[in-house]
Parts: C-alpha cells; sequence; structure tokens
C-alpha cells in the first residue's frame, strides 16, 4: 500500500537522466533489484534498475517498463535502514516514509503541468526555464524571489507557508504531525499518531479512528493509514545482484543533501552561500559570473582536445603515408586484377578528403633535427607548391610573376592539408626559397607593408626600364593603363609604380591641377610620366 | 611628348618644360620636386625681370588675369600651379634669399628679387651719380617716380628701403628725417 501512495509511476521506456529536472543530478544506478512493499515482497517489481537522484528515486522495471516502473520523491523518506544480507537473503535498504503524499500529491501533479512552461519572473522579468523540479521551479532562478502566482491550484498550507519557510515539505510535514498526534492517557505524552501503545510509558493508546474518518469528502480514496499499520510505512529494496554498498551510499548524501528543500541555493554552485546572499543585485550578478566561468571551462575543455590532436599530427601523416604506401604496393602488384578492393578505394578517398593524398607527403617539424635543415626542405616544398613539379603545369607561379605572401601562405597550406605551418615559420622559409628555384623566386617588401614573392622580371630595376621604354613609347599613362597593360592587379601596380617613382624614374601629372575639369569628382587621375625633369636644360628666357 | 618652347603675348619666351603636364603637379619624390623648383624659380625670376614685377602673391595662383597669368597657367594644356605649389616655391625663394616676406611675418606675398639689394644699391648709387644728384637730398618719391623713367621706377619702398642701408653701410648714403616723411642724401664714395 505505501508503494501506491508515496509513488508516481513512470513510463520507463524513456531514459532516466531524460525524466530528470534541470536541476536534478542522478547519482547512482543499480540493477537486478526488488521492491518490497512494507514487509511483503511486491510481486510486480521484482526485476528492475533503482537509480538515486538528488531528488527522487527511480525504479524502472526491467521487464513491464511502461507499466510498473515508479518514482518515488525522497522527501518522503524520514529515515533508512540498511540490511548487509545474510546467507541467502540479499543486502536489503529499508525506506520509513512518511508525510502525506495526498496532501502534497496536487502540486506534485498539478505543478509539472505548469513547470513544463516558462515562467516569468515578476520581480526581475527574467524568463525561467521550463523543467526545474518543483521546489525550485518556486522561486525565480535569477532573483531567488518566489513565484507569486503559481498557475496550478496549489494547496492552501503550501502556499501560505511559502513566505515565511524556506522548507515547505517539513512545515507542510510538521503540520499533518500536530494534527493527527495522539495524547497518552496515562501520562498525557504526544505519540505518534502510528503508535499503537504510549512510547513513554506503554499504556495502550485511543485510536484516533474517528478523526480520521471525517476527512473531508472530497478525498474519499485516502486510506486508512492505521489499518495497514507502521509496516506499511516502509519500502524495502532488495539488492540481488549486490552493488547495495555503493547504492546506499549515494542514497545516505542525498537525503542528507536535502536538495529539494535548499531552493534557493540549488541556482547556486556547490559553496556554501546563504540564501540571502543569493537574492538580489549580487545574486543575479553571481549567476551570470558562474555561467561564464562554466562557458569558459566548457571552452577550454574543448580547445585542448585540439591541442592533442596538432601533437599526433605526425603520426596521422606517418600512419597515412605507410596506408598510402600498402595501397600502392598492393595495386602494383595485383596489377592484373581489373579493380581496385573496394576497401582500398575507400580508404584512399577518405585520406584525400583528410588532405592526405601522399604522393607528396607534408614535412613536420618532427621529421627533422636541425631546424635550418627544416627550414631549406620547407623551402624546397615551397618552390614545388610555387612551380609545379617538373613538366606539370599547376604551379601557384607558373603563369603570374609576382604574387602577394599572404596568397602564398594561403596556397601552401591548403596544398599541405595538414601540419599547417605558421606565418613566423613561413617568413622563416622565404630567405631559402631563391636556392630552390628556378628561375629565383626573390621575397621583397613594398612601402605599404606588402610583401610578394617575384620572378626576376618583377625587380625593381626590370619594372622600371620596362615602365620607361613603355611611357615613351606610348606616352603618359595612368595606373590602370600600365595595370592592364602588365597584366597585374591595380594595387599591386601601383606598389610597384610609387617604388619606381621614389627612384625618380618617373613624375607624375595630377589632374586636380588642370585649370577645367581636374579635381572635380571622384577620381583624380594620375599619369606618369617619364622623368622629363632629369636632364633639362632651360630653353627658356635668361 | 614633343615639347617646344612658347613666346606669350608679352613677348617672353617660356621654356619647353613650361608645356609639360608634370611641371604643375608637386612631385613627391624629392629630388624630382626640387629640380622642378629650380625651373620654376628661375622661371619666376626672369619673368618678373621681363615685367618689371615687384610682387609675387600665393593669390595670383588663383585669379584669372594677374599679371603673372602667363606662367602660373598654360590654356594650351590645361594646368595651373595650385596655391599650395606655388607657396612651397616662394618658401624655398624666401630661404635662398631670392625673395622676402612683404609685409614680413607672414608667407602670403612676396618681394622678388630679380636683382638681389646689393645689386639694387648699386642700381641706385649709378643712377644717382649719372643723373647728377649726388649731395642732394631726395624723397623716396624721388627716386621711385623720377620724370624721365628710371631702372628703378616703381621700385618697392622696402626694397629701396634695402638698397640704402647697403650704401649707408659704406658711407655712401644717409637718411634724414624731413618735415613730411624721410629724405636720403648721396654721398660720392669717399676712398
Amino acid at each position: 500500500m505505501a508503494l501506491q501512495r508515496y509513488t508516481t509511476s513512470v513510463d520507463g521506456s524513456i531514459p532516466v537522466q531524460a525524466l530528470l529536472y534541470n536541476d536534478e543530478e542522478l547519482l547512482a544506478n543499480q540493477d537486478g533489484v526488488g521492491i518490497y512493499d512494507g514487509s511483503q515482497k511486491s510481486p510486480e517489481h521484482q526485476n528492475g534498475t533503482v537509480s538515486v537522484t538528488t531528488h527522487r528515486l527511480f525504479y524502472i522495471d526491467s521487464r513491464r517498463e511502461i507499466r510498473n516502473s515508479f518514482t518515488l520523491d525522497l522527501s518522503f523518506i524520514t529515515q533508512t535502514e540498511y540490511y548487509a544480507g545474510l546467507f541467502k537473503s540479499s543486502a536489503k535498504v529499508t525506506l520509513h516514509l512518511s508525510g502525506n503524499p495526498t496532501e502534497s500529491g496536487p502540486s506534485e501533479q498539478g505543478v509539472p503541468l505548469a513547470q513544463f512552461d516558462s515562467w516569468e519572473c515578476e520581480v526581475c522579468a527574467y524568463r525561467n526555464p521550463p523543467g526545474l523540479s518543483p521546489a525550485a521551479a518556486r522561486v525565480c532562478g535569477l532573483c531567488g524571489v518566489p513565484r507569486s502566482a503559481i498557475p496550478a491550484p496549489a494547496p492552501v498550507h503550501l502556499s501560505s507557508s511559502l513566505p515565511s519557510s524556506s522548507s515547505t515539505s517539513l512545515a507542510a510535514s510538521s503540520s499533518i504531525h500536530n494534527r493527527t498526534e495522539v495524547p497518552c492517557s496515562a501520562c498525557t505524552f504526544l505519540n505518534h499518531p502510528y503508535l499503537r501503545s504510549c512510547e513513554i510509558c506503554g499504556t495502550e493508546l485511543p485510536q484516533p479512528r474517528g478523526e480520521f474518518k471525517s476527512a473531508p469528502s472530497s478525498r474519499p480514496l485516502t486510506p486508512d493509514p492505521d489499518e495497514d499499520g507502521a509496516a506499511t510505512k516502509m519500502m524495502k529494496i532488495s539488492f540481488r545482484k549486490g552493488g547495495d554498498k555503493p547504492f546506499y551510499a549515494a542514497l545516505k548524501r542525498s537525503l542528507k543533501g536535502k536538495a529539494w528543500e535548499v531552493q534557493v541555493a540549488l541556482t547556486s554552485t556547490n559553496n556554501a552561500t546563504n540564501a540571502v546572499g543569493m537574492s538580489g543585485i549580487s545574486g543575479i550578478l553571481r549567476t551570470v559570473e558562474s555561467s561564464a566561468q562554466g562557458r569558459e571551462n566548457n571552452m577550454k575543455d574543448a580547445l585542448q582536445d585540439l591541442e592533442a590532436l596538432m601533437v599526433k599530427a605526425k603520426d596521422m601523416v606517418k600512419l597515412a603515408a605507410e596506408l598510402n604506401e600498402k595501397l600502392t604496393a598492393a595495386a602494383s602488384s595485383a596489377v592484373s586484377t581489373a579493380t581496385e578492393p573496394e576497401e582500398a578505394t575507400f580508404i584512399r578517398s577518405s585520406l584525400s578528403q583528410l588532405g592526405l593524398q601522399m604522393s607528396n607527403a607534408p614535412v613536420t617539424l618532427d621529421m627533422m633535427t636541425d631546424e635550418r635543415k627544416w627550414h631549406e626542405e620547407l623551402a624546397r616544398e615551397l618552390a614545388r607548391v610555387l612551380q609545379g613539379l617538373s613538366g606539370s603545369n599547376n604551379g601557384m607561379m607558373k603563369e603570374r610573376g609576382i604574387i602577394a605572401l599572404d596568397e602564398v601562405w594561403g596556397g601552401w597550406n591548403r596544398a599541405r592539408g595538414v601540419a599547417l605551418i605558421p606565418p613566423s615559420t613561413f617568413l622563416q622559409v622565404i630567405p631559402h626559397l631563391h636556392a630552390c628555384t628556378e628561375p629565383t623566386i626573390r621575397h621583397r617588401a613594398f612601402g605599404s607593408g606588402l610583401n610578394v614573392l617575384h620572378t626576376p622580371p618583377y625587380t625593381n630595376a626590370a619594372f622600371a626600364a620596362r615602365l620607361s621604354s613603355y611611357l615613351a613609347m606610348g606616352g603618359p599613362k595612368t595606373t590602370i593603363e600600365i595595370a592592364t597593360e602588365e597584366d597585374l592587379t591595380v594595387g599591386l601596380v601601383t606598389e610597384m609604380i610609387d617604388e619606381v617613382e621614389s627612384d625618380g624614374g618617373i613624375c607624375r601629372d595630377d589632374s586636380s591641377a588642370a585649370i577645367t575639369g581636374g579635381g572635380s569628382g571622384t577620381g583624380v587621375e594620375i599619369r606618369w610620366w617619364g622623368n622629363l625633369f632629369v636632364g633639362y636644360v632651360w630653353d627658356g628666357q635668361e | 611628348m614633343s615639347l617646344s618652347t612658347h613666346t606669350t603675348i608679352s613677348g617672353f619666351l617660356l621654356p619647353s618644360i613650361h608645356s609639360a603636364p608634370p611641371f604643375f603637379t608637386e612631385q613627391p619624390n624629392p629630388t624630382t620636386q626640387s629640380i622642378a623648383t629650380e625651373q620654376w624659380i628661375r622661371l619666376i625670376l626672369s619673368y618678373a625681370r621681363h615685367r618689371k614685377l615687384f610682387v609675387l602673391r600665393v593669390e595670383d595662383a588663383e585669379t584669372t588675369d594677374g599679371d603673372w597669368e602667363e606662367i602660373l597657367r598654360n590654356d594650351r594644356i590645361n594646368r595651373k600651379v595650385l596655391p599650395g605649389h606655388l607657396s612651397n616655391f616662394m618658401k624655398v625663394m624666401v630661404e635662398r634669399n631670392l625673395a622676402g616676406y612683404e609685409p614680413p611675418r607672414q608667407m602670403r606675398s612676396v618681394l622678388v628679387y630679380w636683382r638681389l639689394p646689393e645689386e639694387w644699391a648699386e642700381v641706385l648709387y649709378d643712377w644717382v651719380v649719372s643723373s647728377g644728384q649726388l649731395s642732394t637730398i631726395l624723397t623716396f618719391y624721388d627716386i621711385t617716380d623720377p620724370p624721365i623713367e628710371s631702372p628703378l621706377t616703381n621700385i618697392p619702398i622696402p626694397l629701396l628701403r634695402k638698397a640704402i642701408a647697403i650704401l649707408g653701410k659704406t658711407g655712401r648714403s644717409q637718411l634724414i628725417a624731413i618735415a613730411d616723411g624721410e629724405g636720403v642724401r648721396f654721398l660720392p664714395r669717399s676712398k
């Protein structure tokens, strides 16, 4: 009978984790348990898994999990006993239950409907998320002010006790005690209603039968507690497959924690701050702080994974290279068989998706012992990327004589795919590049800070000579016309022209000096002239 | 790109570089710009000498029919000197003592020394000697606006003072305060 009164049935086909409230935590699991209702075995609950959380006890039946599973609020448990087991008798935990489940029942059944809505706090307008445990759902998660109106038809004594006491269930149970305690006729000690004889003097107590009979007719189903006796106010969990000790420890811890009572402190972290400190602005700030802390921790964990992965880069490359070699060997040995086995194709495609096509395995630092040698090796690799393998036509600089450094860096790392080169290393490699390339590729930095790699025709001197003859042949030109002629981007040509100008190779004609039509509108046009000042001899009037 | 010299209405022979648009643009390259400035100063001085112009103002770069229009603008190539550019030339000229800010302590107008103050001093003395006015007291007006036109006609008073001061150092002139202003008396060479 205790089982029926104190437990709520749940759909056991849902995992326990999904049944938890947001602020509830799963502490321990044990399978192979049976349930005793009072001192009798409960025939429907003889093989299942029992879980204890901060708020509740779950029993999930292993055979008929939808019908026979139930949950028990830990707030009903007043006392526990542990029996270690003897011979064939398995270890048991006895749970003594008290409190009136029908009193708090409506709130347990009413609030679940309401608590899966989110609600807005009237004080701070914080939007409280759904899914908190009934106790926690009664106060605002941000400011700690109790929810003024619970939409569910809450019992009268519960809502009246809310503002004065933080432990509603205690207040509820004590009010029940007051009403039902039985005074001894001999010594006047107020005995627990479930006792048949006085606790002090042993005199038989008058049975308060009539009082219960007069209970409101709106609760006709309330069973008579004294018919079942004290024995039915308990239930036992029998551990048929062991695991009783850790489970009992977890249960004890959970009961001691009284998570269902400590409403406000629930929202904070484990540190034992008093409830007053958690409300108001400081509470809000602390909540924000702790959530930021949590986010940071998550971030750190995530990045640690990434770092661990980078450490493994060498191994990955090696493994991929080996795999590829084996596959190639297998393929060449079995030329006669028409097709590669399906697995080999799969592995190859996976490798290429990972960017690990092994015709040119990327060089990583740990393959090299000497840093200088490493840079030279990298320079050779970069030269291949820039100029392509001999015969092939896919080098980045095959068609272009000058290319910006950032583009080279991006293209190189794309070609590598793994073990990417940081910019610092890239810059260290560049001085070695000219030794590995034919025609020589050199680095050049412009005044604006733009860095490029270029082939010999794009040195400053070569470009200046080409530009001067071009201007001499075709007359003054704008930057855009020169860019078209050189087939380079305007930005790059601007840099190169500026350099020629600062060397005195050319001079400019700014149309803002025009008498009519110049300097207006957006485009101030500059035409480039050969430097006609150099070598000019005065031919005007003395 | 064939540049040629050009003769203006006033009969001044412009140099061929005056027909090149880059000549009117400030060049960022300091070497190039210094050559251009050199040519510009030479052009300004020779034109001032040609027209006997003494005052050059920054505003002359903006007005359309000033005395300097023939060199500061070139309608044939649609180019003109921008005021900022011109004031840079003026600055360089003052630094080289080829011009002086007049009035002093501003930078928008200069006296162009197409003859240096020392040269003016000699011209003044020669004129005084040749016109037989030694030891005579002359007012500034007598010098700047003589009945018969002289090389000193219209010379600005500040420049004239400089020339007189230079002569005074060698004892050839003497400033005298007279009733309605100042006068000057030129003395024969002492040695």
